[in-house]
Formats: structure tokens, C-alpha cells, sequence
């Protein structure tokens, strides 16, 4: 989850009022905010991916000044009327490779290195959300004072040249695809469309290259006074998702924000807010209070959100940023948040219903105390193991693998098939403990079939210097009897793993359920093993439980 | 209380009682007793009072390089009169056969009174004068022989000090030693009177380890435990799992990052044939579309995955029952694409529990927290707001952890939202609460590593104290 920093100096000044430091610290949590790291100058938080505009303190301090009750209600987004309309035009030819633009004007606003760094962290959370990692919308923000509208939205070749951010020199969109990272990592988002996406200025100045790079004539820094803002996507709805939780960051920022006209449409139409009914008996039977419709439209207000009675329910206003609302039952929380969690007193519901274990779980622990009573210590390993311990190491047919794609660690991209390799890990890895070793394990293991199945096994190995076939047959047939007075036959067999000459198929009633035997002394050597080793492995499912 | 010996101490005693200040070393060798036996013997007797031990310098004498070659040529006085044995020999003659050690052996022999010089012609004749015996300093030679002897132990220290003059004869070396010797109550041990079919019951005996589960399981069978106590049954699913179940049927959209194979394990080459019955395919289809406003596609939703969470199960069992009033859990494995660490593992284990009832409320969800926390010994908890993407609203349970002297985050919990249980035709609110086991254990076993639960090692498995 996203961390943001908070210098606590800022953020009290930010929520106002008379509040102390320290009764911000002890309401951050509430706002689901989680304390990382606390200093005495400033805390780092973690937020919620559903409250990007928690990116920012002045986000944040927003959310403070609700429940600590300094400002209540929605915060209302005041759009200015540009003196001359300021323009973007979008073209055809982007429609089918990137066709939604949208965006604002910031005006008079102040900036430091604090804000910019903020802004650029609020930018990255939407590109990686909601933007779907630029996919869906991808923001650009640009020092308006360079720029002169009216802007169009086109496409062009890959030949087209401009100077990319944080770089002096011009070079073609083709070579900012292949050989910058941001291009690398996003070039595949335009597919394999010969045009790409350009936002050109009045006097044919390249503004960005959408979803990848702005361009270098436009850098914002801490001097930048007027802001515009672009976001394009290929989503509509993403796209203005994105724009309003900017353009009201900025406006919490101090800035004046103002329209722009994309073909001939007034972009902060979309910022209104929605309206959402909700029944106070819904809201009372979920939290199991009994909140009066004042009280309740007080707790919304306290999360910055506008409600009012409507006759035996209560209408909620919600702005556009507040995305994350989806339904009623959004709202509940809010209210929750509003009345104070800490006020939630803790009840318990009357129960008359009698709790039991699974079936599986009970057979699984009698057979664990019967391994147990024949002096087997319990082994723990992963159900993802590798093709070495699996397969390689025990002379197995590798030919049934189930493998999983893209494991980030590469001892863990095989799903096993039998318990005994990783016993037989264990052992190589305890080598310099004391013998006799007895161990087993029981869990699931995995088999190719419709599409995989599923089953649980029991395997054991004993590893000391007289291991022998006829000590692990004592211990296989004491299991089975004490556990299931279960009578096994053990016929002779041959198995990779097992030495020749040493190793018995399992057979209860005619159907073979397993193998035992003494390990083969080249598979102890591949674990570096310095004991012989005998062991088993039976499936309980279908023996023990279905 | 009647005094009770080992036979090692028994030994030790009666050893000591003959010859104080022995090194460890001197007593197993008297003994016959290993130097392990004789330094728990003395540990025991320094426990009882009976022994004590005094760091020391000792000193020991040996041979050097040419009392070495003495042992067997002897000294040169001695191969001097060997060589005039029979008849006198001129001296050149005896210089020839001794060399430069020739001054050494007449006058040695002279001194000894063994010999006569005669002066002849060209060169002075040397001739045998009685019967030359074993020397001081021979007999000396012969009782170090190859050993080192304790200085204390020479007696002839004349005959020691006459070598000490010669070069290489002799070697005394001086090392600090810890020497045992009895105390005053030990020197008046009858040991005849020691009861001899008695044992120490105070020694160490040897270490043996007990067979016994795995301390992960230890703690997943106590929340096991606690959740039937809270009269909550057991469900139990796949860990493979098609997409659908893991993800659609919770309302987490199909493009959303969780999805992605940077976290997420898809089987190579996997799809789910039949996984949700038609009619459950189109209402979570509906949902998505009108939640996140996106074309839903069955096909990602066939993608066999480790299932993320246990959730899958649970939804999985609502959507099969419909329950109009539950309390189950499921428990068991969960996975994650990450990269192993000190707090991540790929496979972990996870709970998770839900209630199902007709006036259920967050209050109540909070309640069952208490008490499940209370019966597992965590009895200082407060909830704090958070998100999940498939309860609202949702709360985390902060646990108060004396030993780190801070809150620490344990699960977590919520409401299923309307969007997830409609689609299913569950109406009655669904509270949810769970999280992951190894979190509880490593609080319980005071470890900071989470792979050690999967370590194996035996050292730990054997050794680490079930009741913690």
C-alpha cells in the first residue's frame, strides 16, 4: 500500500483551527490511515488505494478538519470563468487509439518542492488505479504560462520529434519508444498502431506524448504559478475520475480552477456531485445502533460529504473524487467513520449453534497423533516446491509438471505431486543434527486432471544408520491398523526413488494406495544424505476420507 | 539428606584422596575414565562442595632433541667407554668416532671416575678403569624417557640440573593448568559407607527428544479450537481455484492490479471447465458491468489460480447454500506471488469466518472479535478503519503486543458488500472477519523470521518449548 509523508508543523496549519499535534496523531488512524513510522517532525502514513486523494496532506488535513469537526460538509468545487475560453481540440485520428481528453486550468496557486513531490505521488496512485497503469487514463500536468491554446489532440507518425521531459534534447517518438524506460514500459499500452497519440499547442509546440512522456517545455517546478492539466484514456469514466481528484487536490492547494473547452464542451461539467438515498434503518441494523436522521447526517458531514432529510430516508451528496462510494452500503461506513468507530461499542449476537470441526480435519489429526506416538516429528513444507527437489533430485518423470507462470522465487514453481522429495529436503538440510530423524508430513498434493485434483497424502521417512525396509513396513502397518484397523498387502515394486529389490507397492483391499520402501542410495547421495533412508507415502483420500 | 555418588565421582574421590592437585587430564588418565566423564564429575562435585578447582601453573619437564637420541645411543661418556671396552684407543682414534661431542665424553667420564689417559708417542692413549654403572643422569634420561613429566615428579633433581647444562638434553616447559584437589569435607568421605546401589539423581542424563507436531500446527489447531468453541463449523475447499471464484465472484474487476501475474499464481496452462452454474456466471457478469462499468469476460474468469485468500471458499459455500443463518470458517493454505522474505512467504496459512444472521451488525462482528481474541490470550484489542475490496464497511483489529510494547495489526474485517452477495441471492448481511495464522504463531514463538515455520530444522522443531 502507497506511503505518504506528513510534516506535522504543515498539517496542522493545513486543518486549522485550535487542534494540537497531538490529537492529530490520535485521529489519523480513524481516517483509515496507518501510522508507519512516527517522528517528531512528521509521521509516515499508509493509505488506502481507494483514497488516492489521501496522496496529499492536503487531502488529508481535509479529511482531519471533518472529524474533528473544524469543517463539516462537502468541500464544493468553485469553477472561474476563463477571460478567453481556453480550447482543445481533439481530432479523429486519435479515436481509435486513445480517444478521450479532458482537463483544467489552475490559476494563482503556490507551489513548493513539498506540493510538487505530493502532486507527482497523487499522479502515480491514479496512473497505477484507476488508470489501470496508464491504460485506461494517464494525467499530465504542464506550466500553462508555455503554452497557448487552442490545443490539439492528434495523431502522428513516430518520426515526430520534441524534447521529452527532463532532457534537452529533441528526438522522435519512435527512439523515446524503444530507448527510454518510460516508453519501454508503456509502449506496449498503444499497441501496434503506427500513429501515436500528440497534444500540440496554437503555435505547434508538442505538449506530451500521452500515455508516455510530457514534454520538456512545459515542466512544472516551484516558480510555476498557472497549471493546466490533461488526462487522456480510453476510458471515459477513468479519465474524469482522475481529472477531478486532481483538480480538487489543487483547489485544496490554493489554486483558482477553471474550465477548459474540449470540442466545444465545458470539461468541469463532469464534477458534479451524485446523490445517493439512504434508509436510516439499513444504516441503524448494520452498525446495530440507533442513530436519530440528524445524527446521522451529521456523522456524512463529518466525513465531507453533503446529506439532508428527505422525508423518513436522507439524501447524500457525494463529489465526483469520492469514486470509492459506490452504494449505500459506502455510505454506512461513512457513517460509521462519522460517528467514531471508537464509539462502536462491541456486542455479541445470540448464539444456539454448535461448532465442529471438518470431517478431513478430525481423521487428519488422529492420523497425526498416531505418527506421533511412533515417534515421527511433523515436517511443514511449501505445496510449491521446484522441479530440482520434485523431479531431478529424486529421479522422477517430470512429465505430468504442473507449473505455475512467473513465480518471483525460484524454488517455488512446481506444484507437488508427492510429499516425500521435501522430506527428503529436510533431511539434507539437517544433517548435522542427531539420528535417528523421523519425520512426516501430511498435506495436499496436486495430480493433472479436470482441471487439477486435488488430494491428501501422508508420507514419512526414517533416516539413521540401520534404516531398513522392514522398520518403516512396522510403522506403515501400525498406522493403518491404529488409526482404521486397516490390514495393507505389500507387493513387490519398482520406483525411481527406491532402491531395487526394496520397495513394495501398497495394496488395501487388491487397490493400490501408496509405496513403501528403502531410498535409493543415489537419491541420497543428489541430498547428500550420509544415512540410509527408508519411507512411505499413501494417499488418505479415498482410504481414510472420501 | 544422605550423600549420593556417581560412580565418576566415586572414582574421582578416591583418586584424589591418594594424590591431590591433579589436571582433569592426570585424573582420566589414573582412571580409565573418559576426560568428558571426569569434567562432569567435576562439576558435580564442585556443585556438592566436594571438589575445587585452582587455575595453576605447572611445570614439566621433557627430553629435547639430544636427550632424545640419548634413549637409545646414550650418552657420549657412555659410547666412549663402549669404544675402550675391550682394549685402550688413542684419542685421535676416539675423536674420529665421537667427533666434537669428544670433549664432552672425556670429561664426563673423567668425572665419573671411569677412565685413565696414558700419554703415548703421537697421541695420548684413553683406557677403561673399573666398571662403569648406570648414572644419575642416565636412570633420569630412561624415566622421562618420551614423556613430560611434572617437575614435581623428579626426584634426582641434581642429576636433572647436571642435563639441564647440556644443550638440547632438557626441555622445561611451564603451563597453566586448572588442578583439582578435594575439599576439606571430601578428604573425610568414607566411600565404603556410600550407599552403592544409590545413583546421583542431580546429573545430567542424556538429551532425548520428544516426537511431536509442528508448533505452526500448534497454533493453527488452537484457532481451530477457538472457532468451534465459538460454535462456528469447518468448511473446506480447493487451493486451485478457476479465476471466477477467487476473484469475479468477490467483485474484484479483471483488470484490477491484484489480478496480475506479478501477485497473483496462475497454473501454466489451466482453465476451468465447469466451475459456477450458468445463471451465477451471468448475475456476477451483471454485477461487474454495472459496478465498474467494463465488458466482463468469462474466459479470464476460467484461469486456474492458488487461490489468494480463503474467502474463495467461503463465497463459494454461500453461493451453493444460501444460508439464512451461518456461523462457518475455513482454514488452510493461501498464495502469494511475491518474493520470500523475512514477513512474506509465497504459501502461508489464512482463516477466515463468517456470520450469517437476520439482525447481525458491525457490533456484533466487533463482539466476536473480542472474544476470539480474549480466548486466545490477546485480551488488549481496538479496532481502527480500513479497506478491503469486498466488505464495507470494514475495520481492522489492532492487538496490543506486550513484549514489542506496541499495537500490532492483526485481521481483519467486514461486511460483504451488497455487490458481492446479490449476484448469489444472499439478502441477509454477511459479516467476515480473518486473516493470516503465521502472523499469530510468530507473536506466540517470539520469531521475527516467518520462514522458520517451514525451515524444518530440527534443532528448532526438537528444542522449541511447546507452551510459550
Amino acid at each position: 500500500m502507497p506511503v505518504v509523508t506528513l510534516y506535522l508543523d504543515r498539517l496542522q496549519r493545513l486543518v486549522g483551527g485550535k487542534t494540537n499535534k497531538g490529537k492529530i496523531l490520535q485521529v489519523l488512524p480513524f481516517l483509515g490511515l496507518d501510522i508507519e513510522e512516527e517522528q517528531k517532525d512528521f509521521v509516515r502514513v499508509e493509505y488506502s488505494p481507494n483514497r488516492p486523494d489521501y496522496a496529499t496532506d492536503v487531502g488529508i488535513a481535509s479529511g482531519l478538519q471533518g472529524l474533528l469537526g473544524v469543517k463539516k460538509g462537502q468541500v464544493k468545487m468553485s469553477i472561474k470563468k476563463e477571460k478567453k475560453k481556453f480550447l482543445i481540440k481533439s481530432d479523429s485520428s486519435v479515436k481509435k487509439i486513445r480517444p478521450y481528453i479532458s482537463g483544467v486550468i489552475a490559476r494563482n496557486g503556490k507551489l513548493d518542492d513539498e506540493s510538487i513531490r505530493q502532486l507527482i505521488a497523487l499522479q502515480e496512485d491514479l496512473h497505477f488505479g484507476i488508470g489501470r497503469r496508464r491504460k485506461k487514463a494517464s494525467i499530465g500536468i504542464h506550466d500553462l504560462d508555455s503554452i497557448s491554446s487552442p490545443l490539439r489532440y492528434t495523431a502522428v507518425s513516430k518520426d515526430h520529434e520534441f524534447v521529452p521531459l527532463a532532457s534537452t534534447q529533441s528526438i522522435t517518438v519512435k527512439e523515446i519508444l524503444e530507448k527510454t524506460s518510460t516508453g519501454q514500459e508503456y509502449s506496449h499500452i498503444l499497441g501496434d498502431s503506427p500513429r501515436v497519440p500528440i497534444i500540440l499547442d496554437a503555435k505547434n509546440h508538442t505538449i506530451s506524448f500521452p500515455p508516455i512522456i510530457n514534454s520538456a517545455l512545459t515542466t512544472v517546478s516551484s516558480g510555476t504559478k498557472n497549471i493546466l492539466v490533461e488526462v487522456t484514456g480510453i476510458d471515459k469514466n477513468a479519465v474524469d475520475d482522475s481529472l477531478s481528484v486532481v483538480a480538487t487536490t489543487l483547489q485544496n492547494m490554493g489554486f483558482a480552477i477553471s474550465d477548459v473547452v474540449i470540442d466545444a464542451k465545458n470539461s468541469s461539467d463532469v464534477f458534479k456531485a451524485r446523490t445517493i438515498l439512504i434508509d436510516p434503518v439499513l444504516v441503524n441494523q448494520i452498525l446495530g445502533l440507533d442513530l436519530s436522521i440528524p445524527k446521522i447526517c451529521d456523522s456524512l458531514k463529518k466525513c465531507r460529504l453533503d446529506a439532508v432529510p428527505r422525508g423518513k430516508k436522507i439524501l447524500c451528496s457525494i463529489p465526483r473524487f469520492r469514486f470509492d462510494i459506490l452504494g449505500e452500503m459506502d455510505l454506512v461506513e461513512e457513517i460509521a467513520l462519522g460517528h467514531g468507530i471508537e464509539n462502536l461499542k462491541p456486542s455479541l449476537p445470540p448464539s444456539i449453534s454448535v461448532g465442529e470441526k471438518n470431517n478431513v480435519t478430525k481423521k487428519l489429526d488422529q492420523i497425526t497423533s498416531v505418527m506421533i506416538g511412533l515417534g515421527f516429528t511433523e515436517a511443514l513444507n511449501s505445496s510449491l516446491t521446484s522441479k530440482q527437489i520434485l523431479y531431478d533430485y529424486t529421479k522422477r518423470d517430470s512429465s505430468e509438471i504442473i507449473e505455475v507462470a512467473e513465480s518471483k522465487s525460484l524454488e517455488h514453481t512446481v506444484l507437488r505431486d508427492s510429499i516425500l522429495p521435501g522430506l527428503l529436503e529436510n533431511l539434507s538440510k539437517n544433517i548435522h543434527e542427531s539420528y535417528p530423524q523421523k519425520l512426516f508430513e501430511t498435506g495436499v498434493v496436486f495430480t493433472r486432471g479436470h482441471p487439477i485434483d486435488e488430494t491428501i497424502a501422508i508420507s514419512c521417512v526414517s533416516a539413521h544408520k540401520d534404516a531398513n525396509f522392514t522398520e518403516i513396513k512396522s510403522v506403515l502397518q501400525s498406522l493403518l491398523k491404529t488409526d482404521s484397523n486397516i490390514v495393507c498387502k505389500t507387493n513387490s515394486f519398482a520406483h525411481p526413488s527406491f532402491a531395487s529389490g526394496r520397495t513394495a507397492e501398497i495394496l488395501v483391499g487388491g487397490k493400490p494406495v501408496g509405496i513403501v520402501g528403502e531410498i535409493d542410495s543415489q537419491v541420497i547421495d543428489n541430498f547428500k544424505i550420509r544415512v540410509p533412508v527408508s519411507g512411505f507415502e499413501i494417499k488418505l483420500s479415498g482410504l481414510i476420507f472420501d | 539428606m544422605s550423600l549420593v555418588l556417581h560412580p565418576i565421582e566415586k572414582t574421582m574421590i578416591k583418586i584424589l584422596k591418594e594424590l591431590p592437585n591433579l589436571t582433569p587430564e592426570e585424573i582420566a588418565e589414573r582412571s580409565g575414565l573418559s576426560i568428558d566423564q571426569i569434567r562432569r564429575g567435576i562439576e558435580w562435585l564442585r556443585l556438592k562442595n566436594l571438589a575445587v578447582v585452582i587455575e595453576s601453573e605447572k611445570s614439566f619437564a621433557s627430553l629435547g632433541k639430544n636427550g632424545l637420541s640419548s634413549i637409545d645411543e646414550g650418552l657420549p661418556e657412555r659410547r666412549l667407554v663402549q669404544l675402550i671396552e675391550n682394549q685402550p684407543v688413542s684419542f685421535d682414534e676416539l675423536r674420529k668416532k665421537l667427533l666434537d661431542e669428544i670433549n664432552v665424553a672425556i670429561a664426563n667420564a673423567k668425572r665419573n671416575d671411569w677412565i685413565a689417559i696414558q700419554k703415548g708417542e703421537s697421541s695420548s692413549m684413553v683406557s677403561l678403569k673399573g666398571k662403569p654403572e648406570q648414572t644419575r643422569e642416565e636412570k633420569l634420561i630412561s624415566i622421562i624417557g618420551k614423556n613430560k613429566i611434572p617437575l614435581d615428579m623428579v626426584q634426582d633433581r641434581p642429576a636433572l640440573e647436571s642435563l639441564e647444562k647440556r644443550p638440547d638434553y632438557i626441555i622445561i616447559e611451564t603451563i597453566k593448568s586448572k588442578t583439582v584437589s578435594l575439599t576439606d569435607e571430601a578428604k573425610i568421605i568414607d566411600l565404603d559407607l556410600i550407599d552403592s546401589g544409590a545413583i546421583d539423581v542431580a546429573a545430567d542424563a542424556p538429551v532425548v527428544f520428544a516426537a511431536r507436531t509442528h508448533p505452526l500446527k500448534d497454533t493453527i489447531s488452537e484457532i481451530r479450537e477457538t472457532f468451534v468453541s465459538l460454535g462456528f463449523t469447518e468448511i473446506m475447499g480447493d487451493l486451485a481455484q478457476p479465476s471466477f471464484w477467487n476473484f469475479d465472484a468477490l467483485f474484484t474487476p479483471q483488470d484490477h492490479p491484484a489480478r496480475e501475474m506479478q501477485d497473483t499464481f496462475y497454473i501454466k496452462g489451466k482453465l476451468a471447465e465447469k466451475f459456477a452454474t450458468p445463471s451465477q456466471i451471468r448475475q456476477v457478469s451483471d454485477s461487474h458491468r454495472k459496478g465498474w462499468r467494463y465488458d466482463w469476460n468469462v474466459d479470464a474468469a476460467k484461469k486456474m489460480v492458488l487461490r489468494t485468500h480463503t474467502t474463495c471458499v467461503t463465497i463459494k459455500y454461500l453461493a451453493e447454500n444460501k444460508p439464512e443463518e451461518a456461523r462457518v470458517f475455513s482454514l488452510g493454505r493461501v498464495f502469494r506471488n511475491e518474493k520470500v522474505s523475512y514477513k512474506h512467504l509465497v504459501e502461508f496459512n489464512q482463516v477466515e469466518g463468517i456470520v450469517v444472521g437476520k439482525n447481525v451488525s458491525l457490533r456484533d462482528l466487533m463482539g466476536i472479535q473480542k472474544e476470539f481474541y480474549k480466548k486466545l490470550g490477546l485480551a488488549k484489542i481496538k479496532f481502527w478503519p480500513t479497506f478491503f475490496p469486498y466488505t464495507e464497511p470494514s475495520l481492522q483489529t489492532m492487538v496490543y503486543n506486550d513484549k514489542l510494547e506496541k499495537w500490532v495489526e492483526l485481521f481483519g474485517m467486514g461486511i460483504f458488500r451488497p455487490e458481492v452477495t446479490r449476484p448469489f441471492g444472499i439478502t441477509r448481511p454477511v459479516l467476515a472477519w480473518g486473516g493470516g495464522i503465521e502472523r499469530i504463531a510468530m507473536l506466540k514463538y517470539g520469531l521475527d523470521d516467518v520462514r522458520e515455520f517451514y525451515n524444518n530444522n530440527l534443532g528448532w522443531l526438537r528444542n522449541v518449548p511447546k507452551c510459550q
